[in-house]
């Protein structure tokens, strides 16, 4: 297990924290400005790890040193959230990465700019420390993921009680809602009577499959991606493919940016490169739509953007999308000019995705039904 | 039988109403909009003018009335000298067609057909007559008096003449001199570039000297659109000299009626008592030229020997014309004029020496502003004025409009998509060109013609302005960034500091040579200000030694030195380097320490120093000065000597001949002094700071962009 996984208590929590002090009062001390030392979070700076099998950062360092306006006050930024998240340590508190940007207000000069700039100095202070966010006590606002399909989890509800919940038979049409910490001390993987668990990136497809049935046709889980998927839902996938061995199969439009949520689900995002190993599920499989369903299946189809053709373009040089399969299909999609949503397929009628495409597709992986 | 005299003039009692009617758009007087304005320009241009001659600060009302249907009252009032009862009519009533040509001058008056224009367009558009007011300091009552045209004996008709003492309409006081007209005409009042507002406010620009104000009202009373431009200087333009033309602009039909109507015997004193620029030496040699016998009598020149004159003209080495009878705003008065008008944060302003194209003295004047109220999309606002007059249309054809598009305007900090067309940004350019012959495109006189000569001038003004604006930005942003590091060393790091050994329980570090490393670096900063009590300019710089050992240097400030502006307030001494260049020596300033120098200047008003370059000489840069061509330096010093010699000559000798002289020597040797400037390269010291554009010391060299 890496440093990651293995949680960690709360003095070693303070002792990393404090570290990053550590290195700027040394600093000053020589004589010379302070400085925090990061990994390089840029795909020029990511590579498979050949025992993890996931994407990680790499050995590339960049300095923030206090010799402009601007890192100097992530520097002074980094000293106040130290000092915050001790506070909320010392009295087992939490709080939202939205309440930590609030409560900077009374920081003078290390108050935020911008939300985006306490989310990111969160991730900095991860990285450097080689703790989780959960350890610093912050919670993220996003989004958490729904899963429908005859899987049952425990869930440790305010009150402290565990409480089991199966996905099909205790939940509405809107399904499960995937808490923030999906760690085994707030939910437990209890039983599942599933094949496989499909992850699916629009709402719209994923009620589209509810109100088909396809869980129970099918055997699978369903579960909804919400666009680029948070840190829990891929936590989630990640647990579900280790404890009950069964895989994941992603389907989602036909654009780069879909290709882009895949390669954080199956290699690792460039922004957590740093927990890779605890949020990414290798052996992931992306389903649809490919390139050459766009053909394959006359779909209607848009023209693609400059913005698209320049994302194409990045992720040829993208150390994840490397692969034959990617460069294929990357420039298939160049060659054709074209993108498509999922919901295109709507246009042999509603059943065709439940009756005809998905059968198809993953009969051709060797997942009939 | 009809008499052969009744014929004639009857064709020519046709000729006049229908010249209007044929020829009103070339008069102004072609759509409801624009006739507004050019009734409003005419009328303005004659109060301008005649306070001009009289040498009377010019307080101009301009009142904008919306009556039935499309017709309009506009009544303008001026404090000038007014109009003698006898002349009313001839001012009102005459139609004042082709120009003066033995008087050459620059005036306002040379477009349109003047306020007989205004009479004769109400009159056919409302059939109402012009009601004029006058009065004259030296009569006891002033004249009201109702003016039409009789268009058939082309002539003033008065009626409900009467004489009484005039109460002004809005003060109620006795007007002791002054003109009044009120027209009724048809007319559209529109806001916009093209509207009566803008043209007063152009006007207000490039006439400081004149306060104008404007109120227009709706059919319902209601004020529609008003403004008002106080007066920023009491100095009233300078008295214009006429002048004789120059050969080298004379055409064979103008030659030819010189010659017809000389009262001159012999052709040497045709020639030197016609032209200017004209010694009897090249008298001499022209008639040679041109095989003509120096005794004839010019009336008896053929057109032959005309011809010979003419390429004579152009073969015989002239004087130049003189150029005193040019009258500039004068660059100081434009930026007071541009930042009335203008809310901005830069403002540069350059009067070019005056200069000769085809014997026509002119001369350009160029001012642009940046920043402030300005809006940053879009094209630059162009303000274009001839001879003091703005021109409002037809931008695109005008040759001062592509002398703006001729310059590569992102070299000087300016977006120029494409090097084509208008540059974008924040920021408004004037251009004056005035001479005593203003080429037009066309008759409507709202875009001047190309010619080479004023192209070049105009572009060799908008360089200088163009690098004032280029070194206000750099400045701009070097100050932000010298503000971010003092943020930095004086906040930032001491708060790292504290927090940091308070989190970790430790004693806090000593921040010197932390912060000598941050920075590693001399700053100047300089900061112009104003003192009310003693009424002078301040200008306060400090310079700050953030680096590890200590520094020598001069710091040379640059400031508007004359005959009125001085140093008042210096305490630490210093010397003159050159004319408008002080020079103080800072013999230690150890590491982590600041000086400071501070100069207060008389002479000037508040807002005439806003804006200022600061130069050094020593080892290392300083971030916010730059560091002092000396080459530049010493040829100013030049200059100077010159200059000084010059006026010893001029006290001494009164001749016009020896004036001339000097004036031409003086040209030469700063041709001369140009091109050498030009050809020599840039030594290798100062290569790196001249290079990238800094500013060059003075106007009138330019080390750059010169093909």
């Amino acid at each position: 297990m890496s440093d990651f996984t293995k949680r960690k208590s709360k003095e070693e929590v303070i002792s990393s924290l404090k570290g990053i002090a550590l290195e700027m009062h040394n600093k000053m001390e020589r004589g010379t400005p302070p400085t925090m030392t990061l990994p390089v979070r840029s795909k020029t700076n990511i590579a498979f790890d050949q025992k993890l099998e996931v994407y990680k950062y790499g050995k590339k360092k960049t300095i923030r040193d206090a010799t402009s306006l601007g890192s100097a006050r992530q520097l002074l930024r980094s000293l106040y959230v130290t000092e915050f998240i001790e506070q909320m340590i010392e009295a087992g508190k939490s709080s939202t990465l939205r309440e930590m940007y609030y409560i900077s207000e009374s920081w003078g000069h290390g108050k935020f700019g911008t939300q985006n700039d306490s989310n990111n100095l969160a991730e900095d202070l991860e990285i450097v420390t080689k703790c989780l966010r959960e350890d610093f006590k912050l919670r993220p606002e996003e989004d958490g993921a729904r899963i429908i399909g005859d899987v049952t989890f425990e869930e440790k509800n305010r009150k402290g009680d565990w409480m089991r919940i199966n996905c099909r038979d205790d939940v509405g049409d809107s399904g499960y809602g995937v808490p923030y910490n999906v760690e085994s001390e707030k939910l437990k993987l209890i039983t599942e009577d599933v094949d496989f668990i499909m992850a699916i990136e629009t709402g719209g497809m994923f009620d589209r499959l509810v109100e088909n049935g396809f869980d129970e046709d099918a055997r699978c889980a369903l579960i909804h991606l919400k666009g680029q998927p948070a840190r829990s839902t891929r936590r989630i996938m990640r647990r579900m493919s280790d404890e009950w061995k069964k895989p994941i199969i992603v389907f989602s439009d036909c654009d780069p940016w879909s290709f882009r949520i895949f390669a954080s689900i199956a290699y690792g995002a460039i922004k957590t490169a740093h927990i890779s190993e605890y949020l990414a599920t290798k052996g992931a499989h992306y389903l649809g739509i490919t390139a050459d369903d766009i053909l394959a299946y006359d779909l209607p189809s848009d023209d693609l953007t400059k913005q698209d053709l320049n994302a194409l373009d990045a992720e040829l040089t993208d150390p994840r999308f490397n692969s034959g399969y990617w460069k294929e299909q990357i420039n298939l999609m160049k060659e054709l000019g074209k993108k498509a949503e999922q919901q295109s397929l709507a246009k042999y009628g509603l059943d065709f995705v439940t009756d005809t495409y998905l059968p198809e597709k993953l009969s051709a992986i060797g997942l009939d039904y | 039988m009809v008499d052969a005299r009744e014929i004639t003039s009857k064709q020519k009692q046709i000729a006049v109403s229908e010249f209007f009617e044929k020829n009103k758009h070339f008069l102004g007087f072609d759509s409801l909009q624009r006739s507004l304005i050019t009734a409003v320009k005419e009328s303005v241009d004659n109060s301008l003018d005649a306070c001009e001659e009289a040498r009377i600060l010019p307080n101009i009302s301009v009142q904008i009335d919306r009556l039935k249907g499309d017709e309009i009252r506009l009544v303008t009032q001026d404090n000038g000298p007014g109009i003698p009862r006898d002349a009313v009519e001839h001012v009102f009533g005459k139609f004042l067609l082709g120009s003066r040509f033995h008087a050459i001058r620059q005036t306002r008056g040379q477009q349109g057909i003047g306020i007989t224009g205004v009479v004769m367009y109400s009159q056919l558009t409302t059939g109402v007559k012009t009601k004029v007011t006058s009065k004259i300091a030296s009569d006891s009552s002033a004249v009201f008096v109702d003016i039409g045209l009789d268009t058939r004996k082309n002539r003033a008709i008065k009626s409900r003449e009467k004489r009484d003492v005039w109460f002004d309409d809005i003060t109620g006081e006795v007007v002791e001199h002054g003109l009044r007209i009120e027209a009724r005409m048809k007319g559209k009042y529109q806001r916009g570039k093209q509207s009566v507002f803008q043209y007063l406010r152009m006007t207000s620009i490039v006439n400081p000297h004149a306060t104008i104000s404007l109120v227009v009202r709706d059919r319902d009373g209601e004020v529609y659109e008003q403004g008002s431009w106080k007066r920023t200087t009491d100095k009233l333009p300078r008295v214009v000299e006429e002048i004789k033309p120059h050969p080298h602009g004379i055409q064979l039909g103008t030659l030819q009626r010189m010659l017809r109507e000389s009262e001159e015997r012999k052709m040497t004193s045709f020639l030197r008592h016609n032209f200017s620029g004209v010694s009897m030496r090249a008298a001499k040699e022209i008639l040679s030229l041109a095989e003509i016998n120096e005794n004839r009598s010019p009336k008896r020149i053929s057109t032959n020997d005309a011809n010979g004159m003419l390429n004579g003209f152009q073969n015989v080495k002239l004087l130049p014309p003189p150029t005193d009878c040019l009258s500039p705003i004068d660059d100081l008065l434009i930026k007071k004029g541009l930042s009335k008008a203008i809310d901005s944060r830069f403002a540069a302003t350059v009067t070019r020496n005056p200069t000769v194209s085809q014997g026509n003295p002119f001369q350009i004047e160029v001012g642009l502003v940046f920043g402030g109220d300005l809006t940053a999309d879009g094209p630059i606002e162009v303000l274009r004025f001839a001879n003091r007059v703005p021109l409002m249309y037809q931008q695109g054809g005008c040759a001062l409009t592509k002398a703006i598009e001729s310059i590569d305007w992102k070299r000087y900090g300016l977006d120029h998509p494409g090097g084509k067309g208008l540059p974008k940004g924040a920021a408004a350019v004037l251009i004056h060109l005035a001479s005593t012959n203003v080429q037009f495109t066309s008759e409507a006189k709202e875009a001047v013609a190309d010619n080479d000569e004023v192209f070049e001038e105009i572009r060799r003004a908008l360089l200088e302005v163009g690098r004032g604006l280029k070194n206000h930005l750099k400045k701009k942003s070097q100050r932000k960034k010298a503000k971010e590091k003092f943020e930095l060393i004086n906040v930032i790091l001491p708060e790292i500091s504290k927090k940091s050994s308070k989190l970790l329980g430790k004693p806090e570090p000593n921040l010197s040579p932390v912060i000598t490393q941050i920075m590693n670096a001399v700053f100047c900063e300089e900061t112009l200000g104003w003192n009310s009590e003693q009424k002078l300019a301040t200008c306060i710089i400090e310079v700050y030694n953030y680096t590890a050992r200590a520094r020598a240097y001069t710091i040379l400030v640059k400031w508007p030195e004359s005959d009125t502006v001085k140093i008042a307030v210096n305490p630490l001494g210093g010397r003159k380097e050159a004319k408008g260049i002080w020079a103080w020596r800072i013999e230690t300033l150890d590491p982590g320490c600041s000086t400071t120098i501070n100069i207060g200047i008389s002479g000037l008003t508040k807002g005439d120093w806003v804006d200022t370059d600061i130069f050094f000489r020593g080892n290392g840069d300083i971030i916010g000065a730059t560091k002092i061509d000396e080459t530049l330096l010493e040829e100013i010093r030049k200059m100077e000597a010159l200059s000084a010699a010059q006026n010893e000559i001029n006290e001494q000798y009164s001749e016009t001949e020896v004036n001339h002289l000097i004036q031409r020597a003086e040209t030469a040797a700063k041709s001369e002094l140009e091109k050498e400037i030009i050809e020599t390269p840039t030594p290798e010291s100062n290569s790196s700071s001249i290079q990238n554009g800094s500013p060059t010391l003075f106007d009138d060299y330019n080390t750059e962009e010169l093909e």
